[in-house]
């Protein structure tokens, strides 16, 4: 019943591509987006005492790894350039972040994020450069390098963290309209709207260059890239406006993660090589190649150890350690899954089940 | 001679026994990626759990005991007898082969035509569960393994280079572990074991057919899916002779699995497909890591063995994508 | 097969023209020469020596046995290979090679021996990759998408409409091109290449693996793209009876070397041409 296509026929060519094709779909998502934007955030207001887990502990870390996944799935999704480098481009979001907040105590942090996105982006080309001559794992191993040498910049030069005796960076407080989003007086649920204004605008423009030439020159790289050589698509543009792209959400997000989730972070621990797979797994189980899977990864991501440690821990009584082991275990064993029977992942799912509710409840 | 000069052989005779160790393990990437074309980055986990189980044996732990004890409220840890290493190393062979045998039933097969790409994410599935899977069934607590391989420094290799230097000058000698040496001697007898086995046996030739071409292997006979249970124990075996190696010279514990990242630049280096490239590529990186730790390391702050093997694969990559013993790639449409 | 479409529309597809690559040649002028190019791979040669011209407008054949060089000599035209010797003279500009970026947008389009569609997308998008090198709005416009850059993928939208409607494959607009049937594949990648409105297009054997009736239709859509849009052709085929069907010229090339060229029946008669094809021993 909701997906009702019947009578809903396209008579242009915008009407044809636009982005929910179907009207209750449509309806459905600002449905949605007027919760997000608007109940929500008033509900939080409403029970300070009680937002503060939800936001800290779901709704932050869902909003910025979302940011994250867009940034990986543009590269590895669109542009098929596995890349191991992600919790490195983060740091460098992050300490962007970090330098540009303190030298700049007027800058607005909106700008502050979006510059460190745009110098990350900067990183990222840098580090893209190999991708023109190696391919493939080749490149999954060279994107590693970014990884080991950028942490071991920012943990080695104290000027990335202004020389601060523990080696931390610690936000300092940033108002939008007078209101704290960052530091340890933010509201958690203006914290929650800044993240959640950010990524709503920025999945935006992902979907607006993944469905143009440069989304598609991308796709064709990624699918035969000999063959779009030869139709026109330069190499050197598309896997660089790729990496740039990505790095330029990665870095965006690094910067949220540091600033409005985190508020402090330490290199080695907040951006070693365990954050490069979760982005990855989030990739690969939400759906490569889809915006829509970006978010359902980083759903999944973040809610699964939070659903054991509730289930094992909490209900069985279980050691903290033995919920943690089984938490790897299955993250692993699912990802092998996933890639047996459905390597377009959730995504792919979500599309099934819609074919399958256009014909509910009479099938063929 | 001088100290400055004794300290570079040191550095570089150091610097070439930590290379036989990324050999060691570059080499299980190797056999896989040669016999079946999967990049399997669960090849330094492999090597872990294959050390947990050999220390689990070997001391008599109960397997699962955390998870046993938290459901039944039990208080049971051991089962108080010890093995003789040599029953126990036995014993994880047959753990690694069984390993072997059910991934390729349970995953493997169902996985045969996916693009390589795909198949290098599902090893990182792998290293993840697998991780998770040897920490649930031993316990992640740091532990101790000896097999009864000497270890400690040579004193008389010491007296011997204490000699070498000048007159008067206050040179102790050189610092050798002799684990390493054991470990390089072992790495070596391994090398040359698994080249006459792919040469001259009949398994080897079959090996080599299925590397070159699936289908046409296949097309005369060699049943794919035994190959690769075949080629997943040797990878298997291999990874234990390296759990062994590192967990005595380290302990067993997590980051034992990371040398499997050590040994990726290596892989670049000599080659995803030849057995020579993975031993050189690893004692060029050895080396070259040790060095630059000594002359490059003070004047950017030290550490940085972390990612100059990276950074040095990845200049030579530029320059020779094909890796030191690769051909060169001609593409065609 | 035909999807019904409103008599408007086709007769806006039977006007469309295909005007993104105006070079001025005349008909029956060069729009390409190779000469002299000779290409090897470490040591084994590929092509000696050959030279020859396609003039505009015309439907060139280049044929041979297997192994003759006859993909080699197309990689070289767009520029995929860089021959060691000779030049090329594409719309009387000379070079020693082509780059194949440089070739997509000087309007040479080709498609693949072994199909090399974009297998994860869509007929529609497959083709609109097509336009590539014709869209000019950059990452900001894209970015915004609503505006200019919305506004030109439209326009682009509609040209790969008329080439859809040309080839007859409305019904898998948007279909993975992953699930077609080969000689549909086949048919979506000369789509493909037309999309990119080629001043030349290059044809690497258009018809392999086609049954009869597949092989006729490919043969009308090639005389019509070259009939309808005035494009110049070169293709590379083996089947004998298409080639001298629908050919003007035809060059023959055996182990790497020219050993005919000409009007088809005048090859035909050809005695080392005759003498590769049966096989006759080469000393």
């Amino acid at each position: 019943m909701l997906y009702r296509e019947a009578g809903d026929f396209k008579s242009t060519y915008a009407a044809d591509q636009q982005t929910f094709p179907i009207r209750s779909e449509r309806m459905l998502f600002w449905m949605a987006m007027a919760v997000a934007f608007i109940a929500m955030p008033l509900l939080l207001g409403a029970y300070p005492e009680g937002s503060t887990y939800w936001v800290k502990a779901i709704l932050l870390p869902f909003l910025v790894w979302s940011m994250i996944a867009l940034g990986l799935n543009i590269l590895t999704g669109y542009c098929g350039q596995v890349s191991l480098g992600t919790g490195g481009f983060m740091a460098v979001g992050a300490f962007a972040c970090y330098k540009l907040m303190t030298a700049f105590p007027d800058l607005n942090i909106v700008i502050c994020i979006v510059l460190s996105g745009a110098v990350t982006a900067g990183v990222g080309v840098l580090f893209g450069l190999p991708s023109l001559r190696i391919k493939g794992f080749y490149l999954a191993v060279a994107t590693l390098a970014a990884q080991f040498f950028l942490v071991w910049m920012f943990n080695k030069f104290a000027w990335f963290y202004n020389y601060s005796a523990s080696g931390q960076i610690t936000a300092p407080e940033r108002t939008i309209l007078g209101i704290a989003v960052t530091g340890p007086n933010s509201a958690p649920w203006a914290t929650y709207l800044l993240a959640l204004t950010l990524l709503f605008a920025f999945a935006w423009v992902a979907r607006n260059l993944t469905r143009g030439r440069i989304g598609r020159s991308w796709m064709a790289m990624r699918d035969m890239d000999i063959a779009a050589e030869i139709m026109g698509v330069s190499p050197l543009q598309a896997k660089l406006s790729a990496f740039a792209v990505s790095s330029f959400y990665i870095g965006m997000g690094g910067a949220m993660f540091f600033s409005i989730y985190l508020g402090a972070a330490e290199v080695t621990e907040a951006f070693g090589i365990d954050k490069s797979f979760d982005a990855l797994f989030m990739v690969i189980i939400g759906g490569l190649g889809s915006i829509l899977g970006a978010f359902l990864g980083a759903g999944f991501i973040v809610l699964f150890p939070i659903f054991l440690t509730v289930v094992m821990r909490d209900g069985l009584g279980w050691p903290t350690a033995t919920v943690e082991h089984f938490q790897i275990m299955i993250v692993g064993g699912l990802i092998i899954f996933l890639l047996i029977v459905e390597p377009h992942g959730l995504a792919q799912l979500w599309r099934l089940t819609k074919e399958k509710l256009r014909l509910w409840p009479f099938p063929y | 001679m001088s100290p400055e000069f004794l300290y570079f052989i040191e550095t570089v005779i150091n610097g070439l026994m930590s290379g036989v160790m990324y050999s060691l393990v570059a080499l299980g990437f190797v056999l896989i990626f040669k016999a079946s074309g999967i990049f399997n980055f669960a090849q330094g986990v492999m090597a872990l759990f294959a050390a947990l189980t050999l220390v689990g044996l070997q001391t008599g732990q109960v397997p699962f005991a955390h998870l046993i004890n938290a459901i039944f409220g039990t208080e049971i840890h051991h089962f108080g007898w010890e093995l003789p290493a040599a029953v126990a190393i036995a014993g994880t062979l047959v753990v690694m082969v069984a390993f072997a045998w059910i991934f390729e039933k349970l995953v493997l097969k169902h996985l045969v035509n996916q693009e390589p790409i795909i198949l290098f994410m599902a090893t990182i599935g792998l290293a993840y569960f697998l991780e998770g899977f040897g920490d649930l069934m031993w316990g992640s607590d740091v532990k101790t393994l000896n097999v009864g391989i000497p270890s400690g420094g040579s004193f008389w290799w010491e007296d011997v280079t204490k000699t070498w230097a000048a007159e008067g000058s206050d040179y102790f000698g050189m610092y050798i572990d002799v684990l390493d040496v054991y470990a390089a001697v072992i790495a070596v007898i391994l090398v040359i074991a698994l080249t006459a086995f792919s040469q001259y046996t009949r398994t080897g030739r079959a090996l080599r057919a299925v590397a070159d071409d699936h289908q046409a292997a296949q097309s005369v006979g060699i049943s794919l899916r035994s190959i690769w249970v075949i080629v997943w124990s040797i990878a298997g075996f291999v990874a234990l002779v390296a759990g062994i190696m590192w967990g005595s010279k380290s302990g067993v514990q997590f980051s034992l699995s990371l040398i499997a990242l050590k040994a990726l630049p290596v892989l670049i280096l000599g080659g995803f497909t030849s057995i020579p490239g993975a031993i050189i590529g690893g004692l060029i990186i050895g080396v070259g890591e040790k060095l630059a730790e000594l002359y490059i390391g003070p004047l950017v702050g030290g550490a940085i063995e972390n990612w100059f093997a990276y950074v040095v694969a990845l200049v030579f990559l530029l320059f020779r994508p094909q890796g030191l013993f690769g051909e060169k790639i001609i593409e065609r449409v | 097969m035909n999807a019904p479409l409103k008599t408007a529309d086709l007769r806006a597809s039977e006007r469309f023209q295909m005007t993104a690559h105006q070079d001025g040649i005349a008909k029956g002028e060069t729009l390409l020469a190779v000469e002299n190019v000779s290409l090897s791979f470490g040591g084994v040669k590929a092509i000696t020596n050959i030279s020859f011209d396609i003039r505009k407008g015309e439907i060139r054949a280049i044929i041979g046995p297997n192994g003759a060089g006859k993909t080699s000599m197309l990689n070289v035209i767009n520029g995929f290979y860089h021959p060691q010797e000779g030049t090329i003279t594409y719309r009387g500009e000379k070079r020693s090679q082509m780059r194949s970026t440089d070739a997509a947008r000087q309007g040479i389009a080709r498609t693949f021996q072994n199909i090399a569609l974009f297998k994860g997308m869509s007929t529609l998008d497959n083709i609109m990759t097509g336009r590539i090198t014709l869209q000019k709005r950059n990452i900001f416009w894209q970015a915004l998408w609503h505006g200019p850059a919305m506004k030109e993928d439209l326009e682009h939208r509609e040209a790969v409409e008329h080439i859809i409607d040309f080839l007859e494959i409305q019904h898998i607009r948007k279909t993975p091109v992953g699930r077609l049937p080969y000689g549909l594949q086949k048919r979506v990648e000369l789509g493909r290449a037309l999309a990119a409105e080629p001043a030349l297009l290059l044809l690497d054997e258009p018809m392999a693996g086609m049954n009869l009736e597949e092989k006729e239709d490919m043969s009308r859509f090639i005389l019509d793209v070259n009939d309808q849009f005035g494009t110049t052709i070169a293709l590379i085929e083996h089947d004998m009876g298409v080639v001298m069907d629908i050919s003007d010229r035809v060059v023959v090339l055996d182990y790497g070397r020219k050993i005919g060229d000409g009007p088809p029946d005048e090859v035909s008669q050809n005695q080392d041409v005759i003498d590769a094809y049966l096989g006759v021993s080469h000393d």
